[in-house]
């Protein structure tokens, strides 16, 4: 029993840090914020020079074989630094998929060379989540599927060159399946949203072939959802790292601020905020780490994945909503750092799944248990 | 990094298990804590021994003072099958306060003359650290001991002395230099509790159990019988209670009632829904859930930290805080998932789960002991954050 991280993590975590605080501070987080690709493509081709795009993917799919807990040291610095990237779906849900498929092999290669985007396009116009949720119909034609209907919240939809769409091909349980879909057959409309994300309306009305179901026909869940469950726990990382930098500020500026003649960060009201952020964060990491360390090791992980993303997406409006109180004025305008992470971070509560919906699997656990 | 146990240390707590599934009566409430039934007294008195028998009181300590050299990891182990039965092993203030402090300071002379009696359950140790004026602020502790030939005397007042009335001796923290800082003139004595002008008067607590007030009336103590060096006292605590928080498995008591209130879930119709399918007892069951993981991690963490030689993180403090503030609101929430029966207590054959209930409840409130919540905050705030005091 030692469930302290490992050094390598540690360095792999130290040379995100620089990579990204240097290559990408904030300033630019705000002004990629404003621009219309929405991240950074020298970046993003720097990070497939350091096989961070497919960082998980097996030796023998061309990947450079690293584990979940590789990913999570990354995301909490991507979530400390809030660089806004297309990661998550493509680098991520996208290759963990196409690498278990077995197929596609010079997909999954491109998206690991930084040249093709492949975005999932999950979420239904009701917000519903989960694998009885997707209803949107891909009805059988002579010689494939016609797919008709709208995803929402699609992350970085106008670049990407594919999108891997669930649809549904047979009634509950299973009948989901997973199709690739080339981005000349979607329209996508742009989202205005609290996170600043390029977040996206995809809308298709496409008759495809049979060569673009990913794996079985009516099994696309089974095929997706260890995908999900990995970058749920991402989430969770990107909050931990995200919580360490909003104590570090709320610290900092607790030192500085005087307020009735002394640094405010002698009040214990002012105190009581501070631990809260800890305790939230810390919490979150251990969350993180746990699942992690299961999924790494091929063992059962449903009860600590939605451990994982439940307590993160509470901790990081917990994180959020203390840092306000100690910042008070300061982090209403917007010159303030404080805010931009109030903005992201409402995007990782809600996204792939909400506390709601991880608590009814925790629930549903807790029910079968004994 | 690796959250799992080892072979060997899974069947360790194989042989735990089947310890306690011999040792204990399946149908029998303990509850040492908050309960004076002489029966069950004399129960956790018998128990107690047996667990001593088998050299897991000790279980960490060096061989050579009657203990096993066994790892922190299996101590954690043997404290969350402990818990989890709640078993009612006795003595915690013994086999945590007095020998923590003895492995931390005691001359080895001393260690060969208390560990091996406190491994075997000799004698019953009372605490002896708060005071009247003294409780989150310790270190202004004014019971005094002053040096006469080889004796001390000791005089002032001691109170919340938890199992005061069933042991034989208090681990005492008095003040023995009061020139010095005040940090630095406290001592610890082994005080014989039968010793002529130790007296005591009860005070009955909400859990349903007694601790007292102790008040001490030129109290001899013999020199030989202070642990550790002169002046030192406060680093022991100090030490002692970290020590102690490393093993600690106050997850597996949640998790005894969570068991049991899914228990009653599974078989409970109100309002013509089965407990378990209604949404909001489901809610709040996984709110449940979130804190005893919580609390487990934290504590496979702080074993962690200290077999790996790390200092603790955020002061030691941080764990700490979040079992203290989950204890009332993880009874709180317990009461809610019941309902309106809750408030019966255990007795009536209308309480639900016995009237545990209405006791975890009432019991919850416990959690100030050892420090409270606020002042291990300000603990965490300071010396973990590094906020200005």
């Amino acid at each position: 029993m030692d469930i302290t991280l490992d050094d390598h993590h540690q360095d792999l975590g130290r040379v995100a840090r620089h990579l990204f605080e240097t290559r990408s501070p904030l300033t630019t987080v705000r002004q990629l914020e404003e621009s219309d690709r929405g991240y950074d493509p020298d970046l993003w081709h720097e990070m497939a020079g350091l096989d961070w795009l497919g960082l998980a993917v097996p030796e023998g799919q061309g990947g450079p074989g690293g584990s979940l807990l590789d990913l999570v040291a990354l995301y909490r610095e991507m979530g400390r630094t809030l660089v806004p990237s297309p990661h998550l779906g493509t680098a991520v849900i996208a290759a963990d998929v196409l690498a278990r498929s077995g197929s596609r092999h010079e997909l999954l290669a491109s998206i690991m060379a930084g040249t093709s985007i492949v975005t999932p396009a999950l979420l239904e116009p009701d917000g519903a989540w989960g694998p009885d949720a997707v209803t949107l119909p891909a009805r059988r034609t002579l010689d494939g599927f016609a797919l008709r209907g709208t995803k929402l919240l699609v992350p970085y939809a106008h670049v990407a060159s594919q999108f891997l769409v669930t649809a549904r091909t047979a009634a509950p349980p299973d009948g989901v399946t997973l199709f690739v879909v080339d981005a000349a057959d979607a329209r996508v409309e742009k989202l205005p949203n609290i996170a600043g994300m390029p977040l996206f309306a995809v809308s298709f009305d496409v008759e495809l072939g049979p060569e673009s179901v990913l794996g079985a026909v009516d099994q696309g869940w089974q095929l997706l959802s260890p995908a999900l469950d990995r970058a749920g726990v991402l989430r969770g990382a990107e909050v931990v790292g995200a919580g360490e930098k909003l104590l570090d500020l709320s610290v900092d500026y607790a030192h500085q601020r005087k307020q009735f003649g002394r640094p405010i960060g002698q009040f214990q009201a002012v105190q009581y905020l501070c631990t809260d952020i800890a305790i939230a964060t810390h919490l979150t990491d251990l969350f993180v780490r746990q699942a992690a360390w299961r999924l790494d090791q091929g063992l059962p992980a449903r009860r600590e994945v939605a451990l994982a993303k439940g307590y993160a997406s509470r901790a990081a409006q917990v994180v959020v909503h203390r840092a306000h109180e100690v910042h008070a004025g300061v982090a209403f305008m917007l010159e303030s750092d404080v805010q931009l992470y109030t903005r992201r971070a409402k995007h990782w509560e809600l996204d792939l799944g909400d506390a709601r919906y991880h608590d009814e699997v925790v629930a549903a656990g807790l029910e079968l248990a004994g | 990094m690796e959250f799992t146990f080892t072979a060997e240390e899974n069947a360790f707590r194989k042989e735990v298990q089947a310890f306690l599934d011999a040792e204990l009566p399946p149908d029998k409430a303990f509850d040492h804590e908050f309960n004076e039934a002489q029966d069950l007294w004399d129960f956790a008195f018998d128990f107690t021994r047996k667990v001593g028998e088998k050299g897991w009181i000790g279980l960490t300590w060096p061989v050579e003072y009657g203990g096993l050299g066994r790892s922190l990891t299996e101590r954690l182990i043997l404290a969350e099958e402990f818990a989890y039965r709640d078993a009612p092993l006795v003595n915690v203030i013994g086999y945590g306060l007095a020998a923590g402090t003895l492995l931390a300071g005691g001359t080895d002379e001393q260690k060969k003359r208390f560990l091996p009696g406190i491994a075997r359950f000799d004698q019953f140790w009372a605490e002896g650290l708060t005071e009247p004026d003294s409780g989150s602020d310790l270190a202004s502790l004014t019971t005094r001991a002053e040096r006469d030939g080889s004796d001390w005397i000791v005089n002032g007042q001691k109170t919340y002395t938890t199992w005061g009335h069933h042991a034989d001796v208090m681990y005492l923290a008095a003040r023995t230099n009061p020139d010095a800082p005040r940090h630095a003139g406290i001592s610890i004595f082994c005080l014989d509790l039968k010793a002529k002008g130790v007296h005591m008067t009860p005070l009955y607590n909400l859990g349903g159990g007694r601790q007292n007030h102790t008040f001490f009336d030129d109290v001899r103590v013999p020199a030989d019988m202070m642990l550790g060096e002169e002046g030192l006292g406060w680093s022991y605590i100090m030490n002692a209670f970290y020590h102690s928080g490393g093993a600690a498995a106050h997850h597996c008591e949640l998790q005894r009632i969570l068991d049991e209130l899914l228990e009653y879930c599974r078989h409970t119709t109100r309002g013509g829904v089965l407990l378990i399918k209604d949404p909001l007892v489901r809610s709040q069951l996984a709110e449940l859930e979130y804190m005893i993981e919580g609390e487990r991690l934290l504590a496979y963490e702080a074993v962690s930290n200290v077999t790996t030689g790390r200092p603790p993180m955020f002061g030691g403090a941080l764990g700490v805080v979040v079992i203290k503030e989950n204890m009332p609101v993880f009874a709180q929430i317990a009461n809610r998932i019941v309902g309106p029966l809750a408030q019966l207590k255990t007795g009536s054959r209308w309480a639900p789960i016995d009237g545990n209930p209405e006791a975890w409840y009432r019991q919850s409130y416990a959690n100030h002991a050892g420090g409270t919540s606020q002042v291990k905050r300000m603990v965490l705030a300071t010396r973990g954050l590094g906020l200005p005091r």
